[in-house]
């Protein structure tokens, strides 16, 4: 079979300026714009919050407790499953994979259960800003969850498929290029849970 | 021929690999022109779409200048074209709105932004770094995707029944922030569509900014230390820095602005009163939204402007044939603009309340970037001072670059000054200071960086004659548009008609003069595309397999003529010196990867 310069074999894995490798960097770079993003928003709020002839105060729904701790547990299952994998555990692998995936779907899911919350304290989406703020962190928080698990789904379905064809295993699941993507989705998962710690927080101290 | 397994290979030493170079990528047409992933094809794709950008934007401004130029006449042909925009020959309010809207979107965004910097990211870094492509070259080929999706919807909103938006490319509420004011008919889907293709174009500039930072941090050849780096790369990275810094901001504005346009939400807007109805609307407050954009607002005009600066320093050292006066000091006022283009952001909004102490810190760190503007401008001058100057049309562009950069520059710091800049705002001589300073400076940097790299991009020379044609045109032209909007003392920007205006009326002559003139240059821009397609196909041919057309001392022209993926088809060169030894040591040029002669010390 001939060799062809596939995009894959462009760059190489060099480390020699920076120590990461260069698509690893890339997603860090990456993640500073989310963070700009997130930063531009909570501080859209505390200019808002300034103005308090319109903030109405009111304390964050519970349920919001319950989502922080599932989502730390979503990055928890991510590192296990990452460990997994390079001790060449595939099938732990393949199970923890699946946990986080579900385990963020019930992130979600919790989600829009503090939404429903908020409605039922008088805070729709179109009513008092304090209130529509809470729906915009979250919703924004939680398209970034959503273009996590896409790329999850790409991985959990080849891992799938990987269960009983070996060929395709080494194919697709072991080999270098595949554990870099999937130390960079891992990463990921730890970045957007961090940022919804901070949300979090940051809520908490805002909503009291 | 080697076989090896096709398992994906990173970690595989890839000089090895193309250590052969009859390995050619089968190609199809697809893979060539339209899902290329390879850093030379996506310039062009970039530069092309960002042309044909060009062309819009400027056919915008040619029919709001015959509107302002001859505000009583009617042009008939107008109404054949433009149907209900332009009924009786004369272009109505809501599409003059537009024109203006979608003039400053198109050229400041999808042209100075996504067709200057995606342009000569994608062509300089790979390539003057030493590099076989991006470091994440399908992330690369997505954000000309995003590029180009941002474009479609943007064009889509010229057909359709309500109009592109007409609210101003600052995109300020409440005019902007309800989707039906009865005043304003772009407030409606077209602004919508406006969102959604500046959403698609903030993530394809976040996408190529993230990528083209990891590149030139980590993808350097052997040898090519940081401060060994062409000025053009610098300036491209730190391009690239503002972007990835400021555009969430202004994606975070656009956000925030379509919850209240389509949830109902309030962030923006307080009690609104339309045709007597108040509206439910509580607590917001537009100022919010104009932080946020301006966040990025004034960043943006360093994202047009620093590549073009760097583009520029590169063709006058060639072209003077000398080394790059002061690179240090450029590389730090680089660096000094970068910072000091986040804390200037609301010189913007002198006029909108802001508590004049906090006004005057602003205006404090907008006067100060005139220090590294200066020393930049210095050390161009510097460069070109007593060198042995070729004025082919790259080299002219650029030193037309350094003038219209000064001329726009001067009228900024007057603007700076919160308590001018109060009496000034709104006014033509608004319009006439950034069109110089970064409209057409810009558009100079960027002529320069075409007719320089055109030989790399394409094999072939672009015709010189036309080229310098092009130039003294444009110049003149530009000139002749916007100096003379200096002198309208307070004539308001953005209004449709001064009829109504006794103070303005002697300004008419010098209106319609200035929008013959502003024909006259579209025209030439005209004579530019013809020479650039004509010359892809047609153009004199660079001479063999290798070739330096300029003389450069950068790694790009160390890359065979014919387009390889991968650039080198053997090893990447190694880099022994900086990228500015010109006329030393005895010898016109040096190349970067020419090792050191005895005696000689790296720079």
């Amino acid at each position: 079979m001939q060799l062809t310069l596939s995009d894959n074999n462009l760059i190489t894995d060099k480390k020699e300026y920076t120590g990461v490798h260069p698509q690893k960097f890339a997603l860090w770079i990456g993640m500073a714009t989310m963070t700009m993003f997130f930063a531009a928003i909570t501080s859209a709020l505390l200019i808002k919050k300034g103005d308090f002839r319109v903030w109405e105060s009111f304390r964050l729904p519970n349920i919001f407790m319950v989502s922080t701790a599932v989502i730390i547990a979503v990055s928890v299952v991510m590192q296990l499953s990452l460990y997994c994998y390079r001790h060449a555990k595939f099938s732990a692998f393949r199970w923890l994979l699946f946990t986080s995936f579900v385990l963020a779907l019930v992130f979600l899911g919790l989600q829009l259960e503090g939404w429903q919350k908020l409605k039922e304290m008088g805070l729709p989406l179109a009513g008092n800003l304090a209130g529509s703020f809470v729906y915009l962190i979250t919703s924004m928080h939680g398209a970034h969850i959503i273009g996590g698990l896409v790329v999850s789904l790409v991985f959990l379905v080849s891992a799938i498929r990987s269960r009983k064809d070996p060929i395709y295993e080494l194919r697709n699941i072991i080999n270098p290029k595949r554990q870099l993507n999937l130390e960079m989705l891992v990463s990921f998962w730890h970045f957007i849970d961090i940022v919804w710690v901070y949300l979090y927080v940051f809520m908490v101290l805002n909503y009291q | 021929m080697q076989t090896a397994p096709s398992v994906e290979h990173a970690g595989v030493d890839t000089d090895h690999i193309h250590g052969h170079e009859e390995h050619h990528h089968e190609e199809t047409f697809l893979t060539k022109y339209i899902f290329s992933q390879d850093h030379k094809m996506i310039s062009k794709q970039f530069l092309i779409t960002g042309m044909f950008w060009g062309v819009v934007g400027g056919l915008l401004s040619v029919l709001f200048r015959l509107q302002l130029g001859w505000p009583n006449e009617t042009f008939p042909f107008l109404e054949s074209f433009l149907g209900k925009w332009a009924e009786g020959g004369r272009i109505s309010q809501e599409f003059y709105y537009a024109l203006i809207t979608m003039h400053g979107t198109i050229l400041v965004f999808f042209v100075l932004t996504g067709g200057l910097s995606g342009t000569f990211a994608n062509l300089l870094i790979p390539f003057q770094i030493g590099s076989r492509d991006m470091a994440s070259p399908f992330v690369n080929m997505l954000s000309y995707w995003f590029f180009l999706s941002a474009g479609v919807v943007m064009l889509f909103s010229f057909f359709i029944q309500t109009g592109p938006a007409s609210g101003g490319w600052t995109a300020y509420p409440p005019l902007n922030g309800l989707r039906n004011t009865g005043v304003n008919l772009g407030s409606g889907l077209g602004f919508d569509m406006w969102a959604l293709g500046m959403t698609l174009f903030i993530v394809s500039s976040l996408l190529g900014a993230l990528n083209y930072v990891s590149t030139v941090l980590n993808l350097r050849t052997k040898g090519m230390s940081m401060m060994r780096l062409p000025l053009s790369v610098w300036a491209l990275m730190f391009t690239a820095i503002v972007g990835i810094l400021s555009f969430p901001a202004l994606l975070a504005g656009v956000v925030l602005l379509e919850f209240d346009r389509l949830l109902d939400t309030s962030f923006y807007l307080n009690n609104i009163i339309i045709n007597g109805q108040l509206l439910g609307y509580k607590g917001g407050s537009p100022i919010l939204f104009e932080h946020l954009f301006w966040f990025l607002g004034h960043p943006e005009v360093y994202i047009i402007i620093l590549p073009a600066m760097g583009i520029v320093s590169e063709v006058l050292a060639v072209h003077s044939r000398k080394p790059i006066f002061g690179y240090k000091a450029m590389i730090i006022s680089l660096m000094a603009i970068l910072i000091l283009s986040f804390i200037v952001w609301a010189h913007h909004m002198f006029v909108t309340g802001l508590n004049p102490n906090l006004g005057a810190i602003f205006t404090l760190f907008t006067l100060l970037i005139a220090i590294p503007s200066a020393i930049k401008v210095f050390n161009w001058i510097g460069t070109i001072w007593r060198g042995k100057i070729r004025l082919t049309a790259a080299a002219l562009f650029a030193i037309g670059f350094v003038s219209m950069f000064i001329s726009g520059g001067l009228t900024g710091i007057i603007l700076g000054n919160s308590s001018i800049d109060i009496q000034l705002h709104d006014t033509m001589f608004v319009v006439a200071h950034f069109h110089i300073v970064m409209g057409i400076a810009a558009f100079f940097g960027m002529f320069a960086g075409v007719y320089h790299w055109f030989p790399r991009l394409y094999g072939r020379f672009m015709n010189e004659t036309l080229g310098q044609i092009h130039f003294y045109i444009t110049l003149i032209g530009s000139y002749c548009i916007f100096f003379p909007m200096h002198f309208m003392t307070g004539l308001p920007r953005r209004y449709y008609s001064y009829a109504n205006f006794d103070t303005f009326n002697n300004f008419n002559n010098l209106a319609a003069f200035m929008s013959i003139v502003a024909i006259v240059v579209f025209l030439a821009q005209l004579l530019f595309l013809v020479n650039f397609f004509y010359s892809i196909f047609k153009g004199r041919k660079l001479e063999g397999e290798y070739a330096n057309p300029w003389d450069s001392n950068t790694l790009e022209w160390t890359a065979p003529v014919e387009r390889l993926h991968g650039n080198w088809p053997g090893d990447i060169p190694e880099v022994h010196r900086w990228a500015y030894d010109y006329s030393v040591n005895g010898r016109p040029f040096t190349p970067q990867n020419v090792p050191l002669k005895d005696g000689e010390a790296a720079h």
